[in-house]
């Protein structure tokens, strides 16, 4: 533990020298929050129409009549509620596909700029070494997505109706946030960093990476559809799930990570 | 002790390191020399338990080395890469503290600022990495390696892109290793090097071609000679020398150059029978050919 968390201090020094690093992590961030104001707020405002006048949001006020976070609120408050607790699953992922370019440079990173060989000569094992390059981008991550979180209540509360920002503290919406984000955040930046430790180009490895978005923008769009419901129950599930799914990518991270190849292919 | 036990690595069909064994004791700088490709950073990194050979055995301190072990003993290792492998964007202290910590030092504070103090880095210590000059960087790269006090110390090209100063620096460096009776293993191209700190030398091409000390090598492919440098021409001595027993005379312009046994024996005799002949001697010296031609003679052989 104590080598784990040397190299992830090491790291975090590191990603502090380069701030710009996490510049599109956070851009990604700041758009995810603005999207829904967008849709829930500005454009009724311009538009000079109301959300729960439109058929489109029926569905909306249908599913959340009886949702104790919603009871209280006009129709136009329940659509803004439907909307900001949608929109969540994507505020909490976007900045980790925005880390995503760090862990998928975690590992060619150290071998390009030949920091790599003298850290593998230490007692570091493999375990070690991926634990602390998966940490060193899921701690930013999640910091960011605590900010972002922080910054879309505020907005919630200062720009929604009066009581809409309550369908945010609700378990479903507080388990997406502090609890599938995170763990998929995690399965994420294990998959990039287990890519990093097998390609030989970043480019090849950012590339990979981001190919992890996709089923992030499936489950926003099943979402936003009505053909999937993120309910409590369903995110208890999906939590036991990613955990099932991060010690299998650890174990596959360990298995793939081989020492020799890296040191003598990897040019 | 260092031991390697016919220590063979192939990649595919290339055989990389073909049946090498030597024994290191405390105390020894072991040069390994050879051309490039030779095998000399892939048999480094199977003494530092980085990759594994596909024969034979390594033992440090009598303990072998296997993949089970191999975290635990890399800690008594010090392994100096071909590049100083420095993070750019940490300082100097940062750099050496995380890898003291790496290795579990008990107190890594203390640890990096004796490092700093040994390698007269203390007033560089807050600059980043990449505001350091190469042989500055190498120095730091040095103190990284040494860091936990390893008993076995492995570099790779330790001079190599270095300017004089800085290369002699390093040099003095490894010398003082010696005298703290650490193990150390040197590849270098550089034999002018190895001349001034090894003391013993392997000539690696994929297999252990000579393995000597520098002066065994010459006596082995050259012979002992004595050179006599003379204020006149030296052919004329050369038969007073053959009628004298030194049978294996030779000369050129001045310098005579006689193939003995032992230089420091027969150089009274060479004196006498030539200050008898009447000749003028200015100096006698034990003629030692250098390493380069040693090591391409050593090469050509094979």
């Amino acid at each position: 533990m104590t080598r784990v968390l040397a190299l992830l201090e090491k790291e975090l020094a590191d990603l502090r020298q380069n701030p710009a690093l996490f510049v599109p992590a956070a851009l990604t961030g700041f758009f995810s929050i603005l999207l829904p104001f967008i849709v829930a707020i500005i454009v009724p405002q311009v538009a000079g129409e109301r959300l729960s006048d439109s058929s489109d949001f029926q569905i909306a006020i249908e599913m959340y009549r009886n949702e104790p976070s919603v009871q209280g609120l006009d129709p136009e408050g329940a659509v803004q509620a439907w909307i900001f607790q949608q929109f969540l699953v994507l505020l909490v992922l976007t900045p980790v596909a925005g880390s995503m370019s760090v862990a998928a440079y975690s590992v060619i990173g150290e071998k390009q700029a030949r920091t790599l060989e003298p850290l593998l000569a230490t007692p570091l094992t493999t375990f070690e070494l991926l634990a602390a390059k998966v940490l060193g981008s899921l701690v930013p991550a999640l910091l960011l997505t605590l900010a972002c979180f922080g910054l879309y209540v505020g907005g919630v509360a200062l720009f929604a109706q009066p009581g809409v920002f309550r369908a945010l503290f609700t378990p479903r919406s507080l388990g997406i946030v502090f609890l599938l984000g995170p763990l998929a955040a995690l399965a994420a930046l294990q998959l990039a960093v287990c890519v990093s430790s097998r390609v030989n180009d970043a480019r090849s490895a950012q590339q990979i990476g981001a190919l992890i978005i996709l089923p992030i923008a499936a489950l926003l769009v099943m979402q936003l559809t009505g053909s999937f419901q993120l309910t409590a129950p369903v995110i208890a599930l999906v939590a036991l799930a990613l955990g099932g799914v991060n010690t299998v990518l650890m174990l596959v991270g360990i298995a793939l990570f081989d020492r020799e190849s890296i040191l003598t292919r990897w040019k | 002790m260092l031991t390697a036990s016919h220590l063979t690595r192939r990649f595919g069909d290339r055989l990389a390191v073909d049946d090498v064994s030597f024994d290191l004791a405390p105390g020894e700088i072991f040069a390994l020399l050879g051309p490039n490709g030779a095998g000399k950073t892939t048999t480094l990194r199977m003494l530092a338990g980085l990759i594994r050979p596909s024969g034979g055995a390594i033992s440090i301190g009598g303990e072998a080395l296997t993949s089970s072990n191999a975290p635990r003993l890399r800690s008594r290792v010090g392994f100096l890469t071909e590049t100083p492998g420095l993070w750019e964007r940490l300082d100097v202290r940062h750099n050496l503290l995380v890898y003291a910590r790496l290795h579990g030092l008990p107190d890594p504070d203390r640890a990096v600022d004796a490092a700093l103090d040994a390698f007269d880095m203390r007033s560089r210590a807050r600059d980043a990495a990449a505001h350091l000059s190469k042989g500055l960087k190498q120095r730091v790269a040095l103190a990284r390696t040494l860091l936990h006090q390893p008993d076995v110390v492995l570099l790779d090209e330790p001079t190599s892109g270095l300017d004089p100063e800085s290369a002699r620096e390093v040099r003095e460096l490894i010398l003082r290793l010696r005298h703290e009776r650490r193990i150390v293993l040197v590849s270098t191209h550089n034999l002018d090097e190895v001349e001034r700190i090894a003391t013993r030398v392997g000539i690696l091409r994929s297999r252990l071609v000579a393995m000597d000390t520098p002066a065994a090598l010459r006596a082995r492919l050259f012979g002992v000679r004595v050179r006599v440098a003379l204020s006149e021409p030296a052919y004329r001595f050369v038969h007073v020398l053959i009628d004298a027993g030194f049978v294996d005379t030779s000369d050129e312009g001045s310098n005579l150059s006689i193939a003995v046994k032992d230089a420091a024996a027969a150089a009274p005799h060479i004196v006498r029978v030539l200050v008898e002949a009447g000749a003028d001697i200015q100096t006698v010296t034990a003629e030692k050919p250098p390493l380069e031609q040693v090591y391409l003679k050593l090469l050509d052989q094979e």
